[in-house]
This record gives structure tokens, C-alpha cells and sequence, in this order.
């Protein structure tokens, strides 16, 4: 059998799902660091500058800037451009009434370091446990 | 209602407690977009309405100068936009300084959204506010109600990391980049600010503007009365970390600014009388705009400070600013201004490139000899 690096935190939105991670060392802005129209980085400071949240596990330490950023999230979501989960080391209210209104499953107080991008991660938000199924080579 | 108990079961709330005012961000239509839009019209169709005094952020246009110059379905949107929020009983505000329209007392629970004013409120009013998300800020007006946690309890808002400001800071652009620089640093840690000599509101205004920007800081300290106990975190802040930070800020190649833009966050009564006292009898330069943002209500009690910046060539825009509208539309690439919150957004905001410099450099640009 297979074993799978476990990482448990708290489960803030519930939801379950399983896709490839995006992860960022940088706290984000959603207002302003992501496109609504396309759901990429737009920020060109950022890590992730040129990379898509959409269907991505995205994980980063944690929300900052501005509080239209909950509205940003809800807006990604109605188009389909939303991530599939948000992992974060510390839950913003931002981000969190995000998830909430956008109903993304959301998990916080998860060493975001631990994971990695592209690795392929199972998501729990019931339990708040993230499994990464397959990690990227190297 | 969903919204306030989750985040109120999350930060340990145990109760939801009354707000004297709260005040709501993702009112532009620029930063919110179609699908919050319908959301919000939901709400006011059910029959939803503010139970507590309740703010407004800036929009997308200012009535008087730009809403001739952008698209129609555009400002159609925004008008329809703010007939929602009129509906919902909000006061038709439109700034990010509600503390100038009424400044809320010290020790007063509020909630409210627009990151700038949460610190300012926090750090220099003494008012009590977590940094709501806009849709919680919005839960709480209607309710009237917040949840007991984060810096609603006393405990939450002692400093936790003492930082030594050996860099002296000259202007407020140097007080921007130090909260640019320090928001990038704290996460959300509280810092006792040690060394700043006597500065001013809106020295303080720039700082929390900017360290909210850059961080989830919802609360400074500074001066000498406040006290911290036992071992603290230390961090010193040279004179090269405020000049690389202002550095940073500035992406533009050009040294001629299509727009100069003083006002973000939105001018006090104070700043309108010096920009108009610094204007004197000059005149803007050709091809370069000049905006000067604020509240009407600021507007209206400056009248004749505003009649004397408008006789140079300038704008008073009221309701709006430079970040939250389409000054790409309006063709503006590269922007002036003493913001440091509005140097950090703009270059995806505003698809612009930016000069940030003090209001007497913005000046210097902005009008002939």
C-alpha cells in the first residue's frame, strides 16, 4: 500500500475534493493579485505571476490587502475560474468570508510548506485533513 | 448571518456583540463586478436594510468629472450599483475616511470593512474594528451586530513586537513606505512603533493605509506612554529599508506622469487647505491631469479651498479615486502620487505604471513655474 504524507489542520468551509496543488510562500490579495476575468496571477511580484487558481488546490500562508477580496473569490466561483480548495497556515476573515459566500472548501492552520506544486492533494475540509496522494518528483 | 457565526466560531467568538456603525468596502463597480452585484440585489429584494449607521467606500466615478467620460453599460452599472446600497439604507458616503464624516468614539465596537480605515480607526481613533471582508461588514449592518472576537477583546490588541524606527521619516511618502515595508514582515503581528517624531494624522493615515496593503495588520501603537512587559520581539528599520521600499514602489520609466493623483486615502479637510495654500496662483501644466480625491462632505466644507485648487486646472473628484475607477480607459499609463497603498495596487489595478513621490515633488510636476 501506498502511504501518503498526511497534513491535519481545521476544517473552515466543508467541502472534498481532490486536484493539483499551486503553492505560494507569499501571502495574496485576491483584490488586485488575481485577474476576475481569467483567474491568473496578475501581480508580477508575486510567485505565482502568470499562474491560474482555477481548479488548483491553492495554498498560501495566508490572506492580506484589501476586503473586496471576499467578493473577488465569489466572483471567480460564479465563472468557474475559482479554486477547487484554499489551504492556509492562518485563516484571514477576507478569505474566509470568501470561501464562505463562494462555497470553496477551506482548511487553515496547514504548514503550506509541506506542500508543493503540482504534487496532487485529497482535501477534507469536513475533517481538516489535506493527503498528498502523489508529490511531484525531484 | 452564516458569515458572522463562521467567522465568529473560528476566532473564538462566543457571542455577537452591538456595533455603532459599520462600514462597507466593494462598492465600485470596477473591484466588484457583475456576480456580487446580483448578490447584493438579492439581499435588497428580500427586503434587507442597515440597522446601524452605515458607510459607504468610494465607487467607480465621480459624478461632476468622469461619468461623461467612461462607457455607458459601465456607469450604468454603477448607478444601478448604488441604488442598491440606497436601498439596502446605507449612507451614500462613498469615501474611505468615514472618520471624517463622523469619527467614532473611543472604545466604540464597530465593523468595519476598507482596510485603511480599520487601522486608522484601531491605531489612531481608539475605536474597536476587525478588518471585516466586505460581505461581513455587510452581515454586521444589518444585523447590527459583530462577532466578540479579535480586536473586540482588550487582551488581542497589546503589542507583540517592539519596532525601532532608526530611519527618520521626512514626508508622508516615507511614512507609506514604512508600512509597506512592515506589513511585508509582520503578518499579523501588532508592533509598537519606537521613534517616529510627532507625526501627524495623515502621516499615520499613509502608514496604516499602506501597512494594511501589504499585510493583515489591523492595529499599531506608537509613543512613549505605551508600555510593553517581558521579552519581545525586536525589529530595527534603517534608513535603507525605507529608501529601497520607496524604491520598489516606483515602476515607472518616464519621469512624466499622464496623471497626478494626491488623495488615497481620501484628503482630509487639513490636506485640501494645504494643496490649496502650496497651489498659489500656478497653473497645471498641458497634457498631464491632475486629481485631488475626497469626500463630498470634506468638499463641501472646503468650498473655497476646492474653488482655488479647481482655478489651477485641477480636479476635486469626490466618491471615487484613481485606484477604484478605469483610468485605464480614460488612457492614463503611468501615475503620480504620495500614495504608498495606491503605488502598491496600481500596477494591477490600474494596469499602470507609478511614480511615487511626496505632494510637493507631485506638485513641482504637476504645475508650471
Amino acid at each position: 500500500m501506498a502511504e501518503y504524507t498526511v497534513l491535519r489542520g481545521r476544517g473552515i468551509v466543508e467541502g472534498f475534493c481532490k486536484a493539483e496543488a499551486l503553492v505560494s510562500t507569499k501571502p495574496i490579495s485576491f483584490l488586485g493579485d488575481v485577474d476576475l476575468a481569467t483567474g491568473k496571477i496578475v501581480e508580477k511580484r508575486h510567485d505565482l505571476y502568470g499562474e491560474s487558481v482555477k481548479d488548483r488546490v491553492l495554498c498560501f500562508p495566508h490572506g492580506h490587502g484589501s476586503t473586496v477580496g471576499s467578493y473577488v473569490l465569489y466572483s471567480l466561483a460564479k465563472k468557474g475560474l475559482a479554486p477547487k480548495a484554499i489551504i492556509n497556515h492562518k485563516a484571514d476573515p477576507v478569505i474566509v468570508v470568501g470561501a464562505v459566500i463562494a462555497n470553496i472548501p477551506m482548511i487553515d492552520q496547514i504548514d503550506t510548506g509541506r506542500i508543493r506544486t503540482g504534487d496532487l492533494v485529497e482535501v477534507d475540509a469536513y475533517k481538516g485533513i489535506v493527503k498528498i496522494l502523489k508529490a511531484v518528483e525531484g | 448571518m452564516k458569515i458572522l457565526v463562521k467567522l465568529g466560531e473560528l476566532f473564538n467568538a462566543s457571542r455577537l456583540i452591538p456595533i455603532e456603525s459599520a462600514h462597507v468596502s466593494g462598492v465600485s463597480y470596477k473591484t466588484l463586478g457583475e456576480a456580487p452585484t446580483d448578490f447584493l440585489e438579492a439581499l435588497a429584494s428580500a427586503g434587507e436594510k442597515v440597522s446601524v449607521e452605515a458607510t459607504l467606500n468610494p465607487q467607480s466615478l465621480d459624478p461632476k468629472h468622469l461619468s461623461k467620460k467612461l462607457p455607458k453599460h459601465l456607469v450604468e452599472m454603477q448607478l444601478k450599483l448604488c441604488e442598491i446600497f440606497d436601498k439596502l439604507g446605507f449612507m451614500q458616503s462613498f469615501t474611505c475616511t468615514p472618520y471624517y464624516i463622523k469619527e467614532p468614539k473611543k472604545g466604540a465596537h464597530l465593523a468595519w470593512a476598507e482596510s485603511s480605515a480599520v487601522v486608522y480607526a484601531n491605531s489612531v481613533l481608539g475605536a474597536w474594528t476587525n478588518r471585516e471582508g466586505g460581505p461581513s461588514a455587510l452581515a454586521a449592518a444589518i444585523i447590527g451586530k459583530t462577532p466578540d472576537c479579535g480586536m473586540h477583546r482588550a487582551a488581542n490588541r497589546e503589542p507583540n513586537v517592539v519596532v525601532e524606527v532608526e530611519a527618520s521619516l521626512g514626508n508622508e511618502v516615507d511614512y507609506g513606505a514604512l508600512g509597506i515595508f512592515l506589513g511585508k514582515i509582520l503578518e499579523d503581528k501588532i508592533p509598537l512603533l519606537r521613534g517616529l517624531k510627532n507625526p501627524k494624522a495623515e502621516d499615520l493615515k499613509q502608514l496604516g493605509a499602506a501597512l494594511a496593503s501589504a499585510g493583515m495588520v489591523n492595529i499599531f501603537h506608537h509613543g512613549k506612554s505605551v508600555k510593553v512587559e517581558g521579552k519581545i520581539e525586536k525589529i530595527t528599520v534603517e534608513p535603507r529599508d525605507i529608501k529601497e521600499t520607496v524604491a520598489e514602489l516606483k515602476t515607472a520609466k518616464t519621469r512624466k506622469p499622464d496623471l497626478i493623483f494626491i488623495g488615497c486615502p481620501h484628503c482630509s479637510l487639513r490636506e485640501i487647505r494645504e494643496i490649496a495654500s502650496a497651489i498659489g496662483n500656478r497653473k497645471v501644466r498641458e497634457n498631464v491631469e491632475f486629481w485631488v480625491c475626497t469626500s463630498c462632505f470634506i468638499k463641501e466644507k472646503a468650498r473655497a479651498y476646492v474653488q482655488k485648487i479647481e482655478a489651477s486646472g485641477a480636479k476635486v473628484l469626490t466618491d471615487t479615486c484613481a485606484v477604484v475607477t478605469w483610468t485605464d480607459m480614460l488612457g492614463i499609463k503611468t501615475i503620480m502620487t504620495n500614495s504608498a497603498k495606491t503605488a502598491h495596487y496600481a500596477p494591477t489595478l490600474n494596469r499602470a505604471e507609478t511614480i511615487l513621490a511626496p505632494l510637493k515633488e507631485c506638485l513641482k510636476t504637476a504645475l508650471k513655474e
